[in-house]
Order: structure tokens, then C-alpha cells, then sequence
């Protein structure tokens, strides 16, 4: 606290005396705070301390070619349920210096850095997922003309309130050709990146090297309204992780290579994303921390000292029925079973958009919007050895199928009070494969209604429902929303898991909910229960139990 | 309790100063780069931020709606609409297919890695911004429908 209090009072005193200089100063407050109550209809107890609050405060200050910035966050009197447990007390979390020009960036302390696409190394924040896995160093970014972009950084990534033991080595490169070829209707643009992880192992004739090297190259083409992306990914040999230690005897490298490609003008899109990746998860420190003693819970379950960034491409839905269950990327070896032997995924997402022009027969009078989607993901294909651990892939082989997700979405303004969308969506879940359980295959629909009164007061009412065939089986669910005006919303809303096969467990999971937004200021208050499962954002995933409770959100900028 | 406290007068301390827009640069989806400090600087010129994912239902119906809306406000403002998505490389690709597939007409930047999402603090999307000579004159923190007519009568006044 007394670091916070310091660092407070020295910003305060720079911004004080910037005034008239005119720098910019930013902040920011958010607070998320959460009473859980004992709730027998779901049969689940309160924890110990229940009332618990995660809170962020993040200042910044811009002066001609220098920032500066802090980041104290507060989890009291712990974390909210599920969060990392290493997130506790209050504390000085991430700071930063930054010089920048036209050509130089110079950053000391904290910062975020992707290349290319994360698959290598992307630091970020999720504070919903409680991530934060910023590096602390020094980066170095070099533009010497338009069409060059270089960088170079060494740091030490953010765990907890500390940092890992691992060290991060970074380049990374892009270069625009479009000008040297004299293109004038195409562009092109190639990158290449390095990331190194040096940790020092202690093993006993170590069959694998400390530093980890790994590469990647990357293309970006586009021409009129066409346009190609690819990168490939390449890390060196390493260690595969066997019941949360690293195996000296199951060393290998791992892959990646996306392919990207569409094709869009005005009143129409198409694109298709491929995925084919093989052994890519990638840590800061090899081994996870245990946070309990059989080991079921431990730093690969938060997400913590994660280098890279390997979303699911399949589409994020806004319904709440169709996040019950999510696909998570599968870049790990992981052989669970000797039935489950898993080590990496291969697959693609297609996408459609289109838009029926107004006064068109399809579109009627406001005009109409659809948009397609597909997404189909399986394991790597090729021969697999349980023990002692071992595989070889075959490079386009389809192994066993992990999930798909075909759906389409209408959005239509019918008059102009009336507005709606419409979603379908057939989902494939092997629930086996990746969490243990049984398959499901499931199939949903939506609707969405949205009424405007003649002011900005509107009331919008959703009704889902779902048909599965295992695991929980239906569930139905209902929202009501009303916005009395542009500063007060209310909510409520029901998920029914009326189908369960076990009467005892058809719960509903209610939550009636309110806020207040003015300006850059956001209130909300929620009672209600929330599902236990996967709880996604950005493709990344986090497990958080069942609960019930009254919470509370503030935020605000400064 | 008490550091709450504490740190609720230091925001009020630091509270209702002007703004200026982070010195960072972003891409369109036409892959060209924008330098927020200097390229909309246009004199008396509104220009409207709107944060923005493919994924966020409200962002989308709003920029629908201010789409529909837009050529008919600009007969009495002078302002221009600039989509900022923040979505990250999982759906970044589906950016630009949405954007023409919508009919869109607006310069839209890529927010990749959230450096101009997380510089000025915003926490949810829809947020969006109104930037006059070079300084941020209005926030509108969330949308709902109807919301757009107070923004039009918040422009005219600025």
C-alpha cells in the first residue's frame, strides 16, 4: 500500500504541474464486488470470506514524447471465486516509462506486445479472466521508414504480483512491399518473429535445451477486394508436460500454420479461416504451480505465465444458451487417458455476410442482414503411443472430431419501433475429448425482439432455447431488458435446465440486475445464480463453480 | 475501506481535465496507418470514436442505426464516424468481410492488441468518444436504442 500511496501522490504532483504544459492524463477505476450467499436450492455454501471484491486502478500520464503509467489492483478480502489464488491483497501491479517518436518507442517496466498473430507471444489483460500476463523488461520499436517496423525485447513475465522465472527474448519484423513492387491496386506486407524462453532446468542429463527457440513468418496480401494472410509458427524442442511435470523422455517440437482468406465489398463478405497446429502451448516457466495436493488445480487452469495466444476461431456468440459450451483451442499434447490422446487441432471457420438493400424484395423496407457461419475442429490424425508418450502426426489428418458450430443469424429493422434478430445454431460438443464426459450434440434457437418508444426508452425481450442430447440435455432461457432511458437499464432474465435427466438438478438460474451509466461511469448491481462451467471471453476460457450472490460493478475513467 | 476513500479524492483530484487523444497508431482495415494525435485534427471538425467488437450485439445495432442515420445529421454537423474494433486475432479476421458485408461507411481501425482500449481505461464496449480539435469534448459510456438522438443534439451543441 505504501508503494501505491507513493506513486500516487507522485503522479498527482505531475499532473499538477503539467496543467499548463498540457499533457494528457487518463485513469481508471473498476471495481467488481460480489457477496456470495449460502443457496440450498442449488445446495451450495457459502466461502470463507464472502464478500470479495477484485478492484483496478490504472493511471497514465501523456506529456509531448513521454507516458508514464501505473496499475494497482486490490483483491479483498480475496479474489472472487476462481480467480488465480496468487491474486490477493492489495498492491502495486504493473508500471511503465515510455519515450516515443515517429521512429523510436522506448517502454521500461510493464508493457503488451503481440507478434503477428499471438501464436508465439502476446501479453494481455482480461481482467473477466483475471489475466494479465504482461512482461516486465524493456522494448525497443524501430520505424525508420513507413514500411518498416522493428522490434526487440527482453523481459520477465507478470505472475500474480510478481514475476516468473522464465526469460523472454523477442524480435520481431514487418516490412510493406507495396511500394517497392509499385503496386497500386495490391499490397503486400511479410513479417518475421523471434521469441525466445530461456529457464534454467534442473534434470539430470537434460534431454532438451533451457532456451526454446521459436520462429514464425507471415504474409499479407490484398488485392481490390480480395485478400490472403498466412503465417507459420515454428518452436524447437521441448519437454511435453506428463501429469504436470516436465517428461525428459517425450521431447518435441511443435507447429502452426493459418491460413486466412475472403473476399468482401460493400453489402457482402465472405472469409475463411484455416488452423492447422501441433505441440504450441507455450509458458513462461515449463512446469505449473500447484495449487492443490492431487494437483487438479494449478497455474494452466488460470491461464497464468501463458506466452502465447491460441483463441478458438469459432464465433462468439451473444446468446446465453450458446455458451454452454464452448470450444477451447486444443494446442497442447495431452494425453489424458489412453483413449484420449490429443496433440493439437486441425480445422476452419467460414464466414458470410450479406445485406439485402433496402427496398429490395428481401429487404424490405429497412433492409435485411445475414450472416453464416461454420466452424468445424478435429484432433491431429496419425499414430500415438500412451506410454511411454509418444507421436507422429500426419500433417493433413483429421483425428478425431472435437467440435463444430454451424449457425446463421438475421438481423432485421421491421419498422421503425420494431427491430429483431433470429439465430439458429447446431453444435457439436465431444465433452469426452475435451473435458471428460459425454458427447453432445445440441441444437438452439433464438429470438430477439427490441422495441423503441419514441425517446431513448426501448424494452427488448430475448427467448432461447436448446435441445441437447446428453450431458445437462434443455435448458430454456428468457431476458427481458428495459431501458428507461439512456442512463437506466434493467434486466432480468432465467436459464432453465429443465431437461436434466436428474429431477434434483432442474435449476433455474435466475439474475435480476440494474445500472447506471453517465458520462464514462457505470454502475451495476446483480442478484442471482450463476452457471457453474466455462465462462469465455476472446476464445479464452475460465471455470468458475456455481454460486449465488449479490454483486457489484463499478467503473469509471478519469 | 479507507484507501477506497483515498482513492476516490484522487480521482477527483484528477477529474474534469481536458483530454487529448493517446499518441498511438493503429491500422485501418485497408492496412494504413493512423496516428490518433495527428490525424484527425481537421479544424472544428467533430470526430465521433466509436469501441466497437464483432461479437458485441449492442456495438453492431449501434453502428447500424448511426449508418442509417449518418448522411442525414451530416446536413447540419460536421463530424465523421471512425469504428474502433477491439477485437483481438481470434475474430480481427471476420473485422473487414462484417464491416462491407454490413455496408458500412466508416474508416474502421484495428485496436489489435487494446492499446487505445486500455490507454484511455474503458472497461465495456459499446464506448464511444467525441473528439474536437484534437481533445475529447463528450463520452457516451454504453448504447440503447434511441440514445442516437441525444448524441446528434449533444453534437450540435458542441
Amino acid at each position: 500500500m505504501k508503494k501505491i500511496t507513493f506513486l500516487l501522490a507522485f503522479f498527482s504532483a505531475f499532473f499538477a504541474n503539467s496543467q499548463e504544459k498540457k499533457g494528457a492524463f487518463y485513469g481508471g477505476f473498476e471495481s467488481n464486488s460480489q457477496w456470495y450467499l449460502n443457496d440450498t436450492g442449488l445446495n451450495i455454501q457459502q466461502p470463507n470470506n464472502p464478500i470479495r471484491s477484485n478492484s483496478y486502478l490504472f493511471l497514465n500520464y501523456n506529456y509531448d514524447k513521454w507516458s508514464a503509467g501505473v496499475q494497482a489492483e486490490g483483491y479483498e478480502s480475496d479474489a472472487l471465486l476462481n480467480y488465480n489464488p496468487k491474486l490477493k491483497g492489495t498492491n502495486l501491479a504493473t508500471y511503465f516509462v515510455q519515450f516515443k517518436t515517429k521512429k523510436i518507442e522506448i517502454t521500461a517496466g510493464y508493457f503488451y506486445e503481440q507478434f503477428g498473430s499471438g501464436m508465439l507471444l502476446r501479453g494481455w489483460e482480461d481482467r473477466p479472466l483475471g489475466i494479465n500476463n504482461s512482461l516486465r523488461g524493456g522494448r525497443v520499436v524501430y520505424k525508420p521508414t513507413n514500411s518498416i517496423t522493428l522490434k526487440g525485447l527482453y523481459g520477465q513475465q507478470r505472475t500474480g504480483f510478481d514475476v516468473s522465472k522464465g526469460s523472454v527474448y523477442g524480435f520481431d519484423s514487418e516490412f510493406i512491399l507495396t511500394d517497392a513492387l509499385k503496386f497500386t491496386e495490391s499490397e503486400i506486407s511479410l513479417g518475421l518473429t523471434y521469441v525466445g524462453r530461456d529457464e534454467k532446468m534442473e534434470i539430470v542429463n537434460q534431454n532438451f535445451p533451457d532456451l526454446t527457440n521459436a520462429f514464425a513468418a507471415r504474409v499479407n496480401f490484398s488485392h481490390q477486394s480480395f485478400y490472403l494472410n498466412s503465417e507459420f509458427n515454428y518452436k524447437s524442442d521441448d519437454a511435453i508436460i506428463v501429469i504436470n511435470q516436465p517428461d525428459n523422455n517425450f521431447v518435441k517440437p511443435g507447429n502452426a500454420l493459418l491460413v486466412n482468406f475472403g473476399f468482401s465489398k460493400k453489402g457482402m463478405g465472405f472469409d475463411a479461416n484455416v488452423r492447422r497446429m501441433e505441440n504450441m502451448s507455450f509458458y513462461s516457466e515449463r512446469k505449473p504451480e500447484l495449487y492443490s495436493q492431487n494437483g487438479g488445480s494449478s497455474s494452466f487452469n488460470y491461464n497464468d505465465k501463458i506466452m502465447n495466444y491460441v483463441p478458438a476461431l469459432t464465433k462468439q456468440h451473444h446468446y446465453n444458451l450458446a455458451n454452454i459450451y464452448v470450444f477451447q483451442a486444443q494446442s497442447r499434447v495431452d494425453f489424458p487417458d489412453p483413449n484420449i490422446l490429443k496433440s493439437g487441432e486441425i480445422g476452419g471457420q467460414f464466414d458470410f455476410f450479406y445485406n439485402f438493400e433496402k427496398g429490395t424484395k428481401l429487404g424490405g423496407k429497412y433492409g435485411t442482414k445475414i450472416a453464416v457461419n461454420m466452424a468445424s475442429w478435429n484432433n491431429l490424425s496419425g499414430k500415438y503411443n500412451f506410454y511411454p508418450g509418444d507421436y507422429k502426426t500426419d500433417f493433413f489428418g483429421f483425428g478425431e472430431k472435437y467440435f463444430s458450430d454451424y449457425n446463421i443469424e438475421i438481423t432485421k429493422k421491421i419498422t421503425n419501433k420494431w427491430s429483431g434478430n433470429f439465430v439458429y445454431i447446431n453444435q457439436y460438443y465431444n465433452k469426452k475429448f475435451l473435458e471428460g464426459g459425454e458427447i453432445v450434440k445440441t441444437n438452439i434457437v433464438g429470438a430477439d425482439a427490441t422495441y423503441k418508444f419514441n425517446t431513448s426508452k426501448s424494452v427488448r425481450l430475448q427467448a432461447e432455447h436448446m435441445w441437447a442430447d446428453a450431458d445437462k440435455k434443455n435448458w430454456a432461457s428468457a431476458t427481458a431488458e428495459f431501458n428507461l432511458n439512456s442512463k437506466f437499464s434493467m434486466f432480468v432474465m432465467d436459464m432453465y435446465n429443465y431437461g436434466n435427466s436428474d429431477p434434483e438438478k432442474r435449476h433455474h438460474y435466475y439474475n435480476i440486475g440494474g445500472s447506471f451509466r453517465k458520462n464514462s461511469t457505470r454502475i451495476a448491481l446483480n442478484y442471482g445464480r450463476q452457471r457453474g462451467g466455462l465462462v469465455c471471453v476472446g476464445g479464452v476460457c475460465r471455470f468458475v463453480p456455481e454460486s449465488t450472490g449479490l454483486s457489484l460493478s463499478l467503473n469509471t475513467t478519469f | 475501506m479507507k484507501k477506497y476513500i483515498f482513492l476516490a479524492l484522487l480521482c477527483v483530484n484528477f477529474a474534469f481535465s481536458q483530454k487529448e487523444l493517446p499518441n498511438i497508431s493503429l491500422k485501418d482495415i485497408n492496412n494504413e496507418s493512423f496516428n490518433l494525435k495527428e490525424a484527425f485534427l481537421e479544424k472544428d471538425k467533430l470526430y465521433i470514436f466509436s469501441f466497437w467488437a464483432s461479437w458485441c450485439a449492442p456495438c453492431i445495432n449501434e453502428l447500424d442505426e448511426l449508418n442509417d442515420l449518418q448522411d442525414e445529421w451530416k446536413k447540419t454537423v460536421n463530424f465523421e464516424i471512425i469504428a474502433v474494433s477491439t477485437d483481438d486475432s481470434r475474430t480481427q479476421k471476420r473485422v473487414k468481410p462484417l464491416v462491407n458485408g454490413k455496408g458500412w461507411l466508416y474508416k474502421v481501425l484495428l485496436d489489435v492488441n487494446q492499446d487505445f482500449k486500455r490507454a484511455l481505461s474503458i472497461v465495456n464496449i459499446p464506448y464511444t468518444i467525441v473528439v474536437k480539435n484534437g481533445t475529447i469534448v463528450h463520452i457516451q459510456n454504453g448504447y440503447v436504442p434511441g440514445i442516437e438522438n441525444e448524441l446528434l443534439a449533444k453534437l450540435k451543441s458542441l
